[in-house]
Protein backbone atom coordinates (compact mmCIF):
# COMPACT_ATOMS: atom_id res chain seq x y z
CA UNK A 1 0.00 0.00 0.00
CA UNK A 2 2.87 2.33 0.62
CA UNK A 3 6.25 3.06 -0.81
CA UNK A 4 7.28 4.90 2.30
CA UNK A 5 7.61 2.77 5.38
CA UNK A 6 8.60 5.51 7.81
CA UNK A 7 5.16 5.29 9.31
CA UNK A 8 4.61 1.59 9.33
CA UNK A 9 6.69 0.63 12.37
CA UNK A 10 4.49 -1.92 14.05
CA UNK A 11 1.72 -0.77 11.68
CA UNK A 12 -0.80 -0.57 14.47
CA UNK A 13 -2.99 2.23 15.70
CA UNK A 14 -3.23 1.24 19.35
CA UNK A 15 -6.18 2.16 21.52
CA UNK A 16 -5.57 5.56 23.02
CA UNK A 17 -6.76 7.43 26.07
CA UNK A 18 -9.78 9.61 25.46
CA UNK A 19 -7.69 12.73 24.92
CA UNK A 20 -4.57 11.49 23.18
CA UNK A 21 -2.10 13.54 21.15
CA UNK A 22 -4.78 14.11 18.53
CA UNK A 23 -7.22 15.70 20.96
CA UNK A 24 -4.55 17.63 22.86
CA UNK A 25 -3.04 18.86 19.57
CA UNK A 26 -6.45 20.07 18.41
CA UNK A 27 -7.13 21.90 21.66
CA UNK A 28 -3.64 23.39 21.89
CA UNK A 29 -3.74 24.48 18.25
CA UNK A 30 -7.13 26.13 18.48
CA UNK A 31 -6.28 27.82 21.80
CA UNK A 32 -2.92 29.12 20.48
CA UNK A 33 -4.60 30.61 17.42
CA UNK A 34 -7.39 32.16 19.47
CA UNK A 35 -4.78 33.56 21.85
CA UNK A 36 -2.87 35.04 18.96
CA UNK A 37 -5.82 36.61 17.18
CA UNK A 38 -8.16 37.43 20.08
CA UNK A 39 -5.98 37.78 23.17
CA UNK A 40 -3.08 39.34 21.26
CA UNK A 41 -4.89 42.50 20.11
CA UNK A 42 -6.36 43.03 23.61
CA UNK A 43 -2.97 42.84 25.30
CA UNK A 44 -1.18 44.72 22.53
CA UNK A 45 -3.67 47.58 22.50
CA UNK A 46 -3.53 47.89 26.30
CA UNK A 47 0.27 48.08 26.22
CA UNK A 48 0.35 50.48 23.28
CA UNK A 49 -2.35 52.75 24.66
CA UNK A 50 -0.46 53.01 27.93
CA UNK A 51 2.78 53.87 26.12
CA UNK A 52 1.36 56.36 23.61
CA UNK A 53 -2.41 56.93 23.54
CA UNK A 54 -2.22 59.10 20.39
CA UNK A 55 -0.94 56.30 18.15
CA UNK A 56 -3.49 54.03 16.44
CA UNK A 57 -3.26 50.40 17.48
CA UNK A 58 -1.62 48.21 14.85
CA UNK A 59 -1.49 44.52 15.61
CA UNK A 60 -1.40 41.85 12.94
CA UNK A 61 -2.86 44.26 10.43
CA UNK A 62 -2.50 44.04 6.66
CA UNK A 63 -0.69 41.13 5.02
CA UNK A 64 1.13 40.41 8.31
CA UNK A 65 -2.10 38.80 9.53
CA UNK A 66 -1.35 35.74 7.40
CA UNK A 67 2.22 35.18 8.59
CA UNK A 68 1.36 33.47 11.92
CA UNK A 69 -1.14 31.21 10.11
CA UNK A 70 1.49 30.26 7.52
CA UNK A 71 4.09 29.59 10.22
CA UNK A 72 1.64 27.53 12.26
CA UNK A 73 0.64 25.56 9.15
CA UNK A 74 4.28 24.83 8.30
CA UNK A 75 4.99 23.55 11.83
CA UNK A 76 1.81 21.44 11.84
CA UNK A 77 2.70 19.88 8.49
CA UNK A 78 6.24 19.12 9.63
CA UNK A 79 4.89 17.39 12.73
CA UNK A 80 2.19 15.54 10.78
CA UNK A 81 4.58 13.97 8.28
CA UNK A 82 7.05 12.73 10.94
CA UNK A 83 5.88 9.39 12.34
CA UNK A 84 6.64 10.06 16.03
CA UNK A 85 4.72 13.33 16.00
CA UNK A 86 2.11 12.51 13.35
CA UNK A 87 -0.88 12.66 15.67
CA UNK A 88 0.25 15.91 17.25
CA UNK A 89 0.58 17.35 13.77
CA UNK A 90 -2.83 15.97 12.81
CA UNK A 91 -4.31 17.60 15.92
CA UNK A 92 -2.69 20.94 15.11
CA UNK A 93 -4.04 20.76 11.56
CA UNK A 94 -7.54 20.03 12.85
CA UNK A 95 -7.15 22.92 15.32
CA UNK A 96 -6.24 25.24 12.46
CA UNK A 97 -9.28 24.07 10.52
CA UNK A 98 -11.58 24.63 13.48
CA UNK A 99 -10.13 28.09 14.13
CA UNK A 100 -10.37 29.07 10.47
CA UNK A 101 -13.94 27.85 10.10
CA UNK A 102 -15.35 28.90 13.45
CA UNK A 103 -13.00 31.58 14.71
CA UNK A 104 -14.71 34.65 13.35
CA UNK A 105 -18.18 33.39 14.13
CA UNK A 106 -17.45 32.63 17.75
CA UNK A 107 -15.62 35.93 18.33
CA UNK A 108 -18.23 38.10 16.61
CA UNK A 109 -21.08 36.25 18.29
CA UNK A 110 -19.46 36.56 21.69
CA UNK A 111 -18.73 40.27 21.26
CA UNK A 112 -22.27 40.90 19.99
CA UNK A 113 -23.73 39.20 23.05
CA UNK A 114 -21.49 41.20 25.38
CA UNK A 115 -22.55 44.49 23.78
CA UNK A 116 -26.26 43.57 23.62
CA UNK B 1 -44.77 30.01 6.85
CA UNK B 2 -42.10 29.83 9.52
CA UNK B 3 -39.66 32.44 10.74
CA UNK B 4 -35.88 32.53 11.02
CA UNK B 5 -35.04 32.03 14.71
CA UNK B 6 -31.38 33.11 14.79
CA UNK B 7 -31.01 35.46 11.81
CA UNK B 8 -27.40 36.56 11.40
CA UNK B 9 -26.25 34.97 14.67
CA UNK B 10 -22.66 33.86 14.01
CA UNK B 11 -22.38 32.05 17.33
CA UNK B 12 -25.23 29.67 16.49
CA UNK B 13 -23.76 29.12 13.03
CA UNK B 14 -20.29 28.44 14.44
CA UNK B 15 -21.59 26.06 17.12
CA UNK B 16 -23.44 23.93 14.60
CA UNK B 17 -20.49 23.94 12.24
CA UNK B 18 -18.28 22.85 15.14
CA UNK B 19 -20.71 20.04 15.96
CA UNK B 20 -20.58 19.01 12.32
CA UNK B 21 -16.77 18.81 12.38
CA UNK B 22 -16.85 16.84 15.63
CA UNK B 23 -19.44 14.39 14.26
CA UNK B 24 -17.38 13.95 11.10
CA UNK B 25 -14.21 13.22 13.08
CA UNK B 26 -16.02 10.73 15.32
CA UNK B 27 -17.52 8.98 12.33
CA UNK B 28 -14.14 8.93 10.56
CA UNK B 29 -12.57 7.26 13.61
CA UNK B 30 -15.44 4.79 13.89
CA UNK B 31 -15.35 3.89 10.21
CA UNK B 32 -11.57 3.56 10.23
CA UNK B 33 -11.84 1.10 13.09
CA UNK B 34 -14.75 -0.79 11.50
CA UNK B 35 -12.76 -1.27 8.31
CA UNK B 36 -9.76 -2.43 10.31
CA UNK B 37 -7.58 0.39 8.96
CA UNK B 38 -4.75 0.88 11.41
CA UNK B 39 -2.34 2.93 9.33
CA UNK B 40 -1.23 5.86 11.53
CA UNK B 41 -1.09 8.17 8.49
CA UNK B 42 -4.88 8.26 8.24
CA UNK B 43 -5.27 10.83 11.04
CA UNK B 44 -2.74 13.26 9.55
CA UNK B 45 -4.58 12.91 6.23
CA UNK B 46 -7.85 13.81 7.98
CA UNK B 47 -6.04 16.80 9.48
CA UNK B 48 -4.86 17.90 6.05
CA UNK B 49 -8.44 17.58 4.77
CA UNK B 50 -9.88 19.78 7.53
CA UNK B 51 -7.12 22.40 7.54
CA UNK B 52 -6.97 22.81 3.78
CA UNK B 53 -10.74 22.57 3.48
CA UNK B 54 -11.04 25.48 5.89
CA UNK B 55 -8.31 27.49 4.16
CA UNK B 56 -9.77 26.68 0.75
CA UNK B 57 -13.24 27.81 1.81
CA UNK B 58 -11.77 31.27 2.39
CA UNK B 59 -8.91 31.64 -0.06
CA UNK B 60 -10.39 29.96 -3.13
CA UNK B 61 -13.32 32.37 -3.17
CA UNK B 62 -10.97 35.37 -3.31
CA UNK B 63 -12.41 37.73 -5.90
CA UNK B 64 -9.55 39.78 -7.32
CA UNK B 65 -11.97 41.94 -9.32
CA UNK B 66 -13.25 43.48 -6.07
CA UNK B 67 -9.77 44.88 -5.44
CA UNK B 68 -9.60 43.49 -1.94
CA UNK B 69 -6.31 42.20 -0.56
CA UNK B 70 -6.03 38.55 0.42
CA UNK B 71 -5.54 39.56 4.05
CA UNK B 72 -8.80 41.52 4.04
CA UNK B 73 -10.56 38.72 2.19
CA UNK B 74 -9.28 36.25 4.78
CA UNK B 75 -11.00 38.24 7.51
CA UNK B 76 -14.15 39.46 5.83
CA UNK B 77 -14.53 37.72 2.46
CA UNK B 78 -17.06 35.14 1.31
CA UNK B 79 -16.92 31.51 2.38
CA UNK B 80 -17.97 28.62 0.22
CA UNK B 81 -18.57 24.94 0.83
CA UNK B 82 -17.65 24.13 -2.76
CA UNK B 83 -14.32 25.93 -2.34
CA UNK B 84 -13.88 24.10 0.97
CA UNK B 85 -14.41 20.74 -0.72
CA UNK B 86 -11.83 21.62 -3.38
CA UNK B 87 -9.41 22.70 -0.64
CA UNK B 88 -10.02 19.47 1.30
CA UNK B 89 -9.41 17.43 -1.85
CA UNK B 90 -6.13 19.26 -2.46
CA UNK B 91 -5.23 18.82 1.22
CA UNK B 92 -5.83 15.06 1.13
CA UNK B 93 -3.61 14.74 -1.95
CA UNK B 94 -0.90 16.84 -0.33
CA UNK B 95 -1.16 14.79 2.86
CA UNK B 96 -0.92 11.53 0.95
CA UNK B 97 2.02 12.81 -1.03
CA UNK B 98 3.93 13.98 2.05
CA UNK B 99 3.22 10.89 4.15
CA UNK B 100 3.64 8.43 1.28
CA UNK B 101 0.18 6.92 1.75
CA UNK B 102 -1.05 5.29 -1.47
CA UNK B 103 -4.41 3.83 -0.50
CA UNK B 104 -7.78 5.43 -1.23
CA UNK B 105 -9.37 7.46 1.56
CA UNK B 106 -12.51 8.53 -0.29
CA UNK B 107 -14.73 5.85 1.20
CA UNK B 108 -13.73 6.91 4.69
CA UNK B 109 -14.15 10.61 4.06
CA UNK B 110 -17.38 10.75 2.02
CA UNK B 111 -19.91 9.79 4.75
CA UNK B 112 -18.04 11.94 7.27
CA UNK B 113 -18.30 14.96 4.96
CA UNK B 114 -22.03 14.34 4.45
CA UNK B 115 -22.55 14.19 8.20
CA UNK B 116 -20.62 17.42 8.73
CA UNK B 117 -22.68 19.14 6.04
CA UNK B 118 -25.99 18.00 7.54
CA UNK B 119 -25.15 19.73 10.83
CA UNK B 120 -23.31 22.66 9.25
CA UNK B 121 -26.26 23.42 6.99
CA UNK B 122 -28.60 23.42 10.00
CA UNK B 123 -26.48 26.36 11.17
CA UNK B 124 -27.00 28.04 7.79
CA UNK B 125 -30.75 27.29 7.87
CA UNK B 126 -31.17 28.96 11.24
CA UNK B 127 -29.07 32.05 10.53
CA UNK B 128 -28.69 32.88 6.83
CA UNK B 129 -30.84 34.26 4.01
CA UNK B 130 -32.85 31.16 3.06
CA UNK B 131 -33.49 31.55 -0.67
CA UNK B 132 -35.63 33.07 -3.40
CA UNK B 133 -39.38 33.74 -2.97
CA UNK B 134 -41.76 30.82 -3.12
CA UNK B 135 -45.54 30.59 -2.94
CA UNK B 136 -45.38 27.32 -1.05
CA UNK B 137 -46.53 26.92 2.53
CA UNK B 138 -43.09 25.78 3.72
CA UNK B 139 -41.46 29.10 2.86
CA UNK B 140 -39.49 31.00 5.50
CA UNK B 141 -40.65 34.52 6.21
CA UNK B 142 -38.32 37.27 7.44
CA UNK B 143 -39.26 40.17 9.69
CA UNK B 144 -38.34 43.65 8.37
CA UNK B 145 -35.34 43.77 10.73
CA UNK B 146 -34.11 40.34 9.60
CA UNK B 147 -34.65 41.27 5.95
CA UNK B 148 -32.59 44.43 6.41
CA UNK B 149 -29.85 42.44 8.14
CA UNK B 150 -29.68 39.63 5.58
CA UNK B 151 -30.63 41.54 2.44
CA UNK B 152 -33.88 39.69 1.73
CA UNK B 153 -37.57 40.47 1.27
CA UNK B 154 -39.69 40.87 4.43
CA UNK B 155 -43.01 39.09 4.87
CA UNK B 156 -42.61 36.87 1.81
CA UNK B 157 -42.19 33.09 1.89
CA UNK B 158 -38.63 32.20 0.85
CA UNK B 159 -37.36 28.82 -0.29
CA UNK B 160 -35.67 27.02 2.65
CA UNK B 161 -32.83 26.07 0.32
CA UNK B 162 -30.62 24.94 3.21
CA UNK B 163 -33.35 22.52 4.33
CA UNK B 164 -33.32 21.01 0.85
CA UNK B 165 -29.58 20.62 1.17
CA UNK B 166 -29.87 19.06 4.64
CA UNK B 167 -32.33 16.53 3.23
CA UNK B 168 -29.92 15.76 0.39
CA UNK B 169 -26.91 15.19 2.64
CA UNK B 170 -28.96 13.16 5.15
CA UNK B 171 -30.23 10.93 2.34
CA UNK B 172 -26.71 10.67 0.89
CA UNK B 173 -25.36 9.68 4.30
CA UNK B 174 -28.05 7.00 4.70
CA UNK B 175 -27.35 5.62 1.23
CA UNK B 176 -23.61 5.63 1.79
CA UNK B 177 -24.14 3.89 5.12
CA UNK B 178 -26.14 1.18 3.36
CA UNK B 179 -23.99 0.70 0.28
CA UNK B 180 -20.55 1.58 1.63
CA UNK B 181 -19.20 -1.93 1.18
CA UNK B 182 -20.87 -2.72 -2.13
CA UNK B 183 -19.16 -0.51 -4.69
CA UNK B 184 -16.55 -2.19 -6.84
CA UNK B 185 -13.49 -0.05 -6.24
CA UNK B 186 -12.07 1.92 -3.32
CA UNK B 187 -12.89 5.60 -3.63
CA UNK B 188 -16.06 5.08 -5.67
CA UNK B 189 -18.24 6.19 -2.77
CA UNK B 190 -16.67 9.65 -2.75
CA UNK B 191 -16.98 10.00 -6.52
CA UNK B 192 -20.69 9.09 -6.39
CA UNK B 193 -21.36 11.43 -3.48
CA UNK B 194 -19.48 14.41 -4.92
CA UNK B 195 -21.05 13.93 -8.35
CA UNK B 196 -24.54 13.70 -6.89
CA UNK B 197 -23.92 16.77 -4.75
CA UNK B 198 -22.59 18.73 -7.70
CA UNK B 199 -25.75 17.97 -9.70
CA UNK B 200 -28.02 18.70 -6.76
CA UNK B 201 -26.22 21.91 -5.88
CA UNK B 202 -26.42 23.12 -9.47
CA UNK B 203 -30.20 22.75 -9.26
CA UNK B 204 -30.67 24.16 -5.77
CA UNK B 205 -28.67 27.27 -6.72
CA UNK B 206 -31.70 28.39 -8.75
CA UNK B 207 -33.61 28.89 -5.49
CA UNK B 208 -30.63 29.82 -3.25
CA UNK B 209 -30.66 33.50 -4.03
CA UNK B 210 -26.93 33.87 -4.62
CA UNK B 211 -25.74 36.73 -6.79
CA UNK B 212 -26.23 36.03 -10.50
CA UNK B 213 -22.92 36.19 -12.33
CA UNK B 214 -23.86 35.64 -15.98
CA UNK B 215 -26.71 34.17 -18.05
CA UNK B 216 -28.93 33.79 -15.02
CA UNK B 217 -26.45 31.57 -13.21
CA UNK B 218 -24.51 32.12 -10.01
CA UNK B 219 -20.78 31.76 -9.44
CA UNK B 220 -21.16 28.25 -7.91
CA UNK B 221 -23.18 27.15 -10.94
CA UNK B 222 -20.46 28.28 -13.36
CA UNK B 223 -17.87 26.50 -11.24
CA UNK B 224 -20.02 23.35 -11.27
CA UNK B 225 -20.48 23.57 -15.04
CA UNK B 226 -16.71 23.26 -15.36
CA UNK B 227 -16.44 20.43 -12.82
CA UNK B 228 -19.47 18.34 -13.88
CA UNK B 229 -17.94 16.93 -17.10
CA UNK B 230 -14.94 15.70 -15.13
CA UNK B 231 -17.21 14.15 -12.51
CA UNK B 232 -19.38 12.47 -15.16
CA UNK B 233 -16.22 10.97 -16.68
CA UNK B 234 -15.29 9.59 -13.26
CA UNK B 235 -18.83 8.27 -12.78
CA UNK B 236 -18.55 6.38 -16.06
CA UNK B 237 -15.54 4.63 -14.60
CA UNK B 238 -17.59 3.65 -11.55
CA UNK B 239 -20.63 2.28 -13.32
CA UNK B 240 -19.36 1.69 -16.87
CA UNK B 241 -18.14 -1.61 -18.21
CA UNK B 242 -14.44 -2.39 -17.94
CA UNK B 243 -12.57 -1.17 -21.02
CA UNK B 244 -10.62 -4.34 -21.60
CA UNK B 245 -12.26 -7.76 -21.88
CA UNK B 246 -11.31 -10.23 -19.21
CA UNK B 247 -8.51 -12.51 -20.24
CA UNK B 248 -9.18 -15.38 -17.87
CA UNK B 249 -9.33 -18.72 -19.57
CA UNK B 250 -7.79 -17.53 -22.83
CA UNK B 251 -4.80 -19.13 -24.43
CA UNK B 252 -1.95 -16.76 -25.16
Amino acid sequence: MSRNNRFTGNGEDPAEPWLGPLGVGTLVGAVVLYGLYVGGPIIFSAVQTTADPTQPVRYLSGPVVLIPIAGYLAIAILLAVRPPTAKWGAGLLIGLGIFTLLGGGICVGYLAQIRA
Amino acid sequence: MTGLPFAGDPLVHACLLGLGILAALLFYGYEKRRRGLTDPRLWPIAGFAIAFGAIGSRVLTWDVSRQVSLAEWWGNGDRSILAGLVGAWLGVHLGKRLTGYRGSTGDLLAPAVALALVLGRVGCLLTELPGTPTGQAWGISLTPAQAALLGGLPGVGLHPSFAYEIAFHAAAFALMWRYRDRLPRPGDLLICYVSAYALFRFGVEFVRGNEVLWLGMSRPQWFLLVILPLLSWRMQRVFGKPRRPRLEGRVA
